[in-house]
């Protein structure tokens, strides 16, 4: 974090042109935006291979002329080649320095982002005016210096060529004087009925800037509604706690010290809230020393294979609909145990078990009740409320309650949200609605399709929407304002622990948008008082802070100032709900009653609507990187599925890429099988946020929409739905189709009682060879040694360092095409092996390869140009400049961690670069690779580099943690280590020599410099 | 049936029914009715007459592949090497295996000039000036790969020690360099050893000529020769220096070239047999283009009596015995992987000939091990059309051995998580077709 002081950044005249516009686009829109429609126009789609091949291949598309023509011009073209010069490129310095910008070097501030009901503390690396790259913020609890995928990937957000970039009035281009004209009197008009027919649409949020707002708002217009709406939500969660403790709370686990954690149908971490700081714990509890140290037992019930089930000792694989019944069969087991669940456990019912082996009701009941305080129930936001009501029942039986699990109060409860869209829908209907104001979010899209937003919006007579994008839902509204990211904004968030953040910008709007504080102060603040201008959302939140926040001895503005570069406010976080007693007659009295959704019939499915943890809800759904990167599980790229299990699969008569329609009632969607091993049968699982129709050109069509699907009774799965082959198919690609390890020792784990047994069970995999090296091994004992070490005990498979090497890298993101052809060019990838002979529940293996750095690179041997050669500390470093691209070296690297720029992924001059606004997120101490060059992973070397500078210039020697890779800085569970080996004090030193530690393929001889440590698992003898 | 004997190098026993000339002790390879002015009147034919129309129907053909190569390597350069199929892990592709294979052909060329030279084989003389070209063009042909495959071909002098500012050398440890090294020898050798033979014919040409253009070119190339009889000792000289040179090239070439595999980590790719397997491998791929070429040009241009039977015998023999030694290293590739208990290796194996590219494994075994079989008859021995086509399949089956060992090695190697498969495209293939046109040309 720098010294800074705060600065409002001037807002862009209306109506100027934003530089990096393209000039396409200002001459000839509608080509512009036929170009928007193709899925990478800068690439080879337009001019290019695929074209021509088709054209070659098609009747008469390419007759005798053309190929004379073709041959004529490439034999001549071949001969002048040597005559092409480079363009000239010319680079202007400052004439007036900014203060704190110093070319080449970053600085960092720290921000917030919201996410999920989470806010995410963090430090956002800057260059010269122009954020790169997202990380974690140490001093924040919620992130504790880690990110999510989501969180690295929203940099391109940022830089997304399709951002909205002007005020719209019924599709067309307008400008924002005009708008705030339009805002002043439309706002004006509703004070006479105080707001009677004024509605505002808004996502749940724990922004004390955006509730103060809304209060003053209410105040303004008391006949005014304010309802929320996010597709994927945690009103079951809210609903179940309210009936254990009358209020909504968050509750947070500790599952660091809890011993036995059993997850109902919840994916903790990966895609509930808080699933940075549930990772961390989570694989602290299991980070082992040595042998005879103690580690959690995870247990997990689902239906869809998650990352968490992929991290779990035990996995039950059950329909969705049939999880509550397990928590009614395992609190009756409980009570068994001797668990005291009060009046509870009279209304659990009878329920048969059938499905469920009779060990996970007794073995699991055994356990969870011999592990009283140390036990904790983890219910899925997908689950009902009875579920979620009836675990923190169980936790409180079990002790747990400010042991294992803390609770906080929700700051946005206010209503039910779900409930609260059906009350809009309803007043739409009933033409209470003047004018419906939607602050973000895209309800179009992403409303069940019962809701039929599209055909209600259609008539109110003026509906805004503020929105990044002109998407689904701005198109059908009659005014579009276009929405700051949020690294342009100013904003607050308190975070589940309560931890209040300034959300601070790092550049100022670039296409010139608004903010949901902004919009919404132009209701709270009427501008005939004398405010005709409208209030700036710097203002906002120091408003917001001095009025709800002490300041205590320092002074505000100290205390504004500490904020924002602490990124949080000191002394806030203590927000702890304490709960006195579990309602025990409430929670009695609902799971009394009949549960609702009917049970399908004999050859339907229950079909989950699970949130997808690349894109979430969808509005992620422009992002290339996002959409490039494998699906944790199923490997996919650049589309959602329908995962089925290989017995439904079976069953069905599918196969993977057959397209079916699932049908309930009146409700159809199409979309492509795939056959998921470990899924549980006659389930389907879909995930949301694809198939958006206009969420710009790498998002549209990608994927298949289930919204429609959705109803508002059944908003996270649904039995009965009929599934109908349609006979056609459709391609899909995975990064890697190959899921047996074929027994080689690869991602090596074993149990924690044969870890007791043979501690180092991974080097005794794969040994080291004693042969004589052909040439004397280079003495690195001096100066850096430089080594990383991933624990595979603590990595998840979340993919998060995946999207940070990404950013950090300058890494091209291909298309589906070419990721089909082999050509993903992730440095880091996360290999994902299935275990076990049964097809139908597989265990799974992860495992993060980079480069490893191996001291005897089998690469640089066979290199003719010298292009990778060894630095003294020991990287394997890549010339870039040198490489010719015989890409010998891939072939011989085992660990096939190398990737090649078949084409030019970064952009071509002739064919129509990447957007220019894409550019700006490379980080300039990354040089950007262009075709036929080889590229890997380098350790950061650019980060070292500048540790190493900073040390020179200050005369102090580089300390361990002082040089932090990208994918080590992002990782939430902490399982990346990187440092110098000769340093006998590093941490990474003290991993490498663990008893689990193993070199992967070591038996080659390479010596590889990352080191993993083999996973433990901790399975419980009497689960069988 | 000839006696057949273990190396590649000594040929075969002409023991015929013919009944040898006394003065010699050695039968004539053609018949008697031809004479030296009669060959030569033959052969000078050729370039002075109107050519045939089919040989016009043939050069149009052939032309017109050559502006495809030039297409498919332009658009090539213009769109980078992903225009191929290559990917990851299959790193090289169709790419490398035809740059080996046209190596390979070459060699039967320096073979039968250099080598039977050497060994004072006269049936030779009427195969060896047609081999010599064809391992010119051969060469050319498979040049041309190892500087279009690389990603940035404009570079690709980086890999000749070009004094520089920098001064950065090629990697001597990489085999590539040795490749470098060893083709342009090769090359160089094979196109002195070419002229230095032409130079006579030429000289005869220059003297047949009846225009003054013909009379200067010839004039020019044939470097003043009068054949006076120091001239023919100095030209004999030279030629068997040349013939010298070339020989150990035979062994060196696709021996280095065998190194770009032997010498790396990839199982299937790290194996000692490969040297003189593939050596075997390239005499017997380059016999059988020898094979093709000249029945097609015996039956062009109609010079039966200087291509007997007996030389196309005698060459098949060659066939069936590198055949054989490939058959063996097949075999013994299969055996060394077992027996090394290495399992990387034996999976390797195992998925060459059950994997999913078992169809090229098989196909390589039936061209490249069954089919020579065939000539162990005399009756198929001496069939033309029987050779004709078994040359065509011996050339198909070593095309797809080059494949089978840089694909199939390639495409599952180490870690199953990158395991791929490959799949050429059309430029692939566009690039292959094209360089027959070139060299045909």
């Amino acid at each position: 974090m720098s010294r800074r002081e705060p600065h409002q950044f001037p807002a862009p005249e209306t109506g100027a042109n934003v530089f990096w516009k393209s000039l396409e686009e200002k001459q000839d829109p509608a080509s512009f935006a036929k170009a928007k429609e193709t899925e990478f126009p800068f690439s080879l789609k337009d001019a290019n291979v695929i074209k021509h091949a088709d054209a070659v291949e098609g009747e008469g598309a390419f007759d005798r002329r053309d190929f004379i023509k073709l041959g004529a011009v490439m034999t001549a073209a071949l001969g002048l080649e040597g005559c092409i010069r480079r363009p000239v490129e010319k680079i202007v310095p400052y004439t007036r320095s900014p203060e704190n910008v110093i070319p080449g070097v970053s600085n960092h501030y720290a921000t917030v982002y919201a996410r999920r009901g989470e806010a995410v503390g963090l430090l956002v690396e800057s260059h010269e005016g122009r954020p790169t790259k997202i990380e974690g913020n140490l001093d924040h609890p919620s992130s504790k210096g880690a990110t999510d995928l989501l969180t690295q990937a929203s940099i391109m957000d940022l830089y997304d060529p399709d951002r909205s970039t002007s005020p719209k009035k019924g599709g067309v281009n307008t400008s924002f004087e005009e708008l705030d004209a339009f805002l002043a009197d439309k706002i004006k008009s509703h004070d006479a009925d105080k707001g009677a027919k004024l509605r505002v649409l808004s996502a749940p949020t724990n922004s004390p800037s955006f509730l103060r707002l809304r209060e003053l708002a209410r105040t303004r217009f008391p006949e005014a509604k304010f309802h929320t709406y996010t597709p994927v939500d945690e009103n079951n969660a809210r609903e179940g706690a309210r009936l254990a403790y009358g209020q909504a709370v968050h509750a947070i686990y500790d599952y660091a010290r809890a011993r036995v954690i059993l997850s109902l149908d919840s994916d903790f971490l990966q895609t509930e809230p808080g699933s940075i700081r549930a990772m961390r714990s989570f694989a602290d509890g299991r980070r082992l020393r040595s042998p005879s140290d103690t580690m959690s037992r995870l247990y997990v019930v689902e239906s869809t294979y998650s990352t968490t089930g992929a991290n779990a000792d035990h996995r039950l694989r059950i329909k969705s609909s049939d999880v509550e019944r397990y928590t009614r069969l395992l609190a009756k087991a409980l009570v068994a145990e001797g668990v005291n669940l009060g009046p509870v456990a009279a209304s659990l019912g009878d329920h048969p078990a059938d499905g469920i082996p009779p060990q996970w009701l007794k073995a699991v009941a055994k356990e969870l009740a011999g592990n009283r305080g140390r036990a904790v129930v983890v219910p899925g936001s997908r689950q009902p409320a009875s579920v979620h009501a009836l675990a923190h029942a169980l936790n409180a039986a079990l002790g747990g309650i400010g042991q294992v699990v803390t609770y906080t109060p929700v700051v946005d409860d206010k209503v039910d949200a779900t409930g609260d869209l059906k009350t809009l829908l309803a007043d739409i209907d009933g033409k209470k609605v003047d004018t419906l104001l939607i602050l973000g979010g895209n309800p179009v899209y992403d409303t069940p399709g019962e809701a039929k937003f599209a055909a209600r919006l259609a008539t109110v007579p003026t509906s805004v929407h503020l929105a990044s994008h002109v998407d689904e839902t701005s198109a059908k509204c009659t005014w579009h304002i276009p929405r700051a990211h949020e690294l342009e904004s100013w904003g607050d968030q308190r975070s589940l622990d309560g931890t209040w953040s300034i959300q601070q910008p790092l550049i100022a709007p670039i296409y010139g948008g608004r903010t949901d504080l902004e919009l919404l102060a132009r209701l709270a603040y009427g501008d005939d008082k004398g405010q005709d201008k409208p209030r700036a959302g710097f203002d906002l939140v120091r408003d917001t802070l001095r009025e709800k926040s002490q300041a205590g001895a320092l002074g505000f503005d100290k205390q504004w100032r500490n904020a924002l570069q602490r990124g949080l406010l000191t002394g806030s976080a203590p927000f702890a709900f304490t709960p006195t007693e579990v309602k025990g007659t409430d929670i009695a009295a609902e799971l009394a009653k009949p549960a609702p959704g009917a049970k399908g019939a004999a050859g339907t499915v229950e079909v989950v609507f699970a949130a997808c943890p690349k894109k979430l809800d969808g509005r992620y759904a422009n992002n290339p990187w996002l959409n490039e990167l494998p699906d944790p599980m199923t490997k996919i790229v650049w589309d959602n599925t329908a995962h089925v299990s290989p017995k439904t699969a079976a069953d069905l008569g599918l196969v993977s890429g057959d397209v079916i329609e699932l049908a309930h009632g009146a409700d159809k969607i199409t979309i492509a099988a795939w056959i998921q091993p470990g899924h549980a049968d006659g389930s389907v699982t879909v995930y949301l946020g694809w198939g958006r129709t206009a969420a710009g050109r790498y998002g549209n069509g990608k994927g298949f929409d289930v919204n429609p699907l959705r109803t508002f009774a059944a908003m996270h799965f649904v039995d009965g739905v009929a599934v109908r082959k349609t006979g056609d198919t459709y391609k899909i690609t995975q990064t890697q189709d190959h899921q047996s390890m074929e027994g080689r020792p690869v991602a090596i784990d074993t149990t924690l009682e044969k870890y007791k047994e043979t501690p180092n069970f991974a080097q005794f995999r794969s040994p080291t060879p004693k042969t004589l090296p052909l040439w004397p091994r280079v003495d690195y004992s001096r100066g850096f040694r430089w080594g990383m070490n991933i624990d595979l005990n603590a990595c998840t498979g979340c993919n998060a360092c995946v999207i940070a090497c990404q950013a950090e890298n300058n890494i091209p993101t291909v298309g589906k095409e070419q990721v089909g052809r082999g050509r993903e060019m992730h440095w880091l990838r996360i290999d994902r092996y299935f275990l076990g002979n049964d097809a139908a529940e597989p265990q799974v293996a992860v495992q993060p390869v980079a480069c490893v750095q191996c001291e005897e690179a089998p690469c640089e041997n066979v290199c003719p140009v010298n292009a990778t050669a060894h630095s003294p500390e020991g990287l394997n470093d890549m010339a870039y400049n040198r490489c010719i691209g015989t890409r010998y070296c891939a072939n011989n690297c085992p660990y096939k961690v190398r990737r090649f720029n078949y084409l030019e992924f970064q952009g071509e001059p002739l064919y129509g670069d990447i957007p220019e606004s894409q550019k700006m997120q490379h980080n300039p101490n990354v040089t950007v690779r262009m075709r036929g060059v080889m590229e890997k992973c380098t350790y950061c070397v650019q980060r070292i580099q500048e540790t190493k500078i900073a040390s020179k210039r200050t005369g102090k020697p580089v300390k361990d943690g002082d040089v932090v890779t990208a994918c080590q800085q992002t990782c939430p569970a902490n399982a990346i280590s990187f440092g110098d080996l000769n340093d006998p004090a590093a941490r990474v030193t003290d991993l490498a020599k663990r008893d689990r530690s193993y070199e992967l393929l070591s038996e080659l001889g390479t010596h590889p410099r990352t080191t993993y440590l083999g996973k433990i698992r901790n399975p419980n003898k009497e689960m069988g | 049936m000839a006696a057949v004997s273990s190396s590649p190098l000594v040929t075969v026993d002409p023991v015929t029914a013919k009944l040898p000339i006394a003065e010699i002790g050695e039968i004539p390879l053609i018949d008697e009715a031809e004479t030296f002015a009669s060959i030569t009147d033959r052969v000078a034919r050729v370039t002075e007459n109107k050519a045939p129309r089919n040989w016009w129907i043939a050069f149009i053909i052939a032309v017109s592949a050559t502006l495809m190569l030039f297409s498919a390597v332009g658009w090539l350069f213009w769109n980078g090497v992903g225009v191929w199929g290559n990917n990851s892990p299959v790193y090289w592709g169709w790419d490398i295996t035809n740059f080996v294979w046209w190596i390979g052909i070459g060699h039967a060329g320096t073979l039968i000039s250099a080598v039977l030279f050497l060994f004072r084989q006269k049936w030779r003389t009427s195969i060896n000036r047609f081999a010599e070209a064809m391992t010119i063009f051969a060469v050319i042909c498979a040049l041309l790969f190892p500087g279009i495959h690389v990603g940035r071909a404009w570079l690709a002098y980086y890999m000749f020690p070009v004094p520089n500012q920098m001064a950065i050398w090629p990697n001597f440890k990489s085999p590539l360099v040795w490749d470098v090294f060893a083709v342009s020898t090769y090359f160089t050798v094979s196109l002195l050893f070419w002229y230095v033979g032409l130079i006579p014919d030429l000289a005869t040409l220059r003297d047949r000529a009846k225009t003054k253009a013909r009379k200067m070119a010839y004039g020019a190339f044939a470097l003043g020769w009068r054949g006076s009889n120091r001239q023919w000792q100095n030209y004999e000289r030279a030629y068997l220096i040349l013939a010298a040179l070339s020989t150990p090239l035979v062994l060196s070439v696709h021996s280095v070239v065998s190194f770009d595999f032997a010498t790396s980590v990839v199982p299937g790719w790290h194996t000692t047999i490969f040297p003189p397997y593939f050596v075997a491998g390239a005499v017997f791929s380059g016999f059988a283009m020898v094979m093709t070429l000249m029945l097609v040009t015996r039956a062009v241009y109609g010079v039966k009596s200087i291509v007997t039977m007996q030389h196309l015998e005698l060459m098949n023999k060659i066939m069936l015995v590198t055949g054989s030694l490939v058959g063996y290293a097949y075999g013994m590739e299969f055996f060394i992987a077992w027996y090394s208990g290495n399992e990387y290796e034996m999976f390797t194996f195992i998925n060459r000939a059950t994997g999913p590219y078992a169809w090229a494994y098989w196909t390589m075994i039936s061209c490249n091990v069954i089919c020579p079989q065939l000539f162990w008859f005399k009756k198929l021995l001496t069939n033309i059309p029987v050779m004709f086509v078994l040359s065509l399949l011996i050339n198909i089956g070593m095309w797809f051995e080059r494949f089978v060992i840089i694909v199939t090695s390639l495409h599952r190697d180490f870690l199953p998580s990158s395991w791929s498969y490959f799949t050429p495209t059309i430029w692939d293939i566009g690039v292959f077709a094209g360089t027959f046109g070139l060299f045909c040309t």
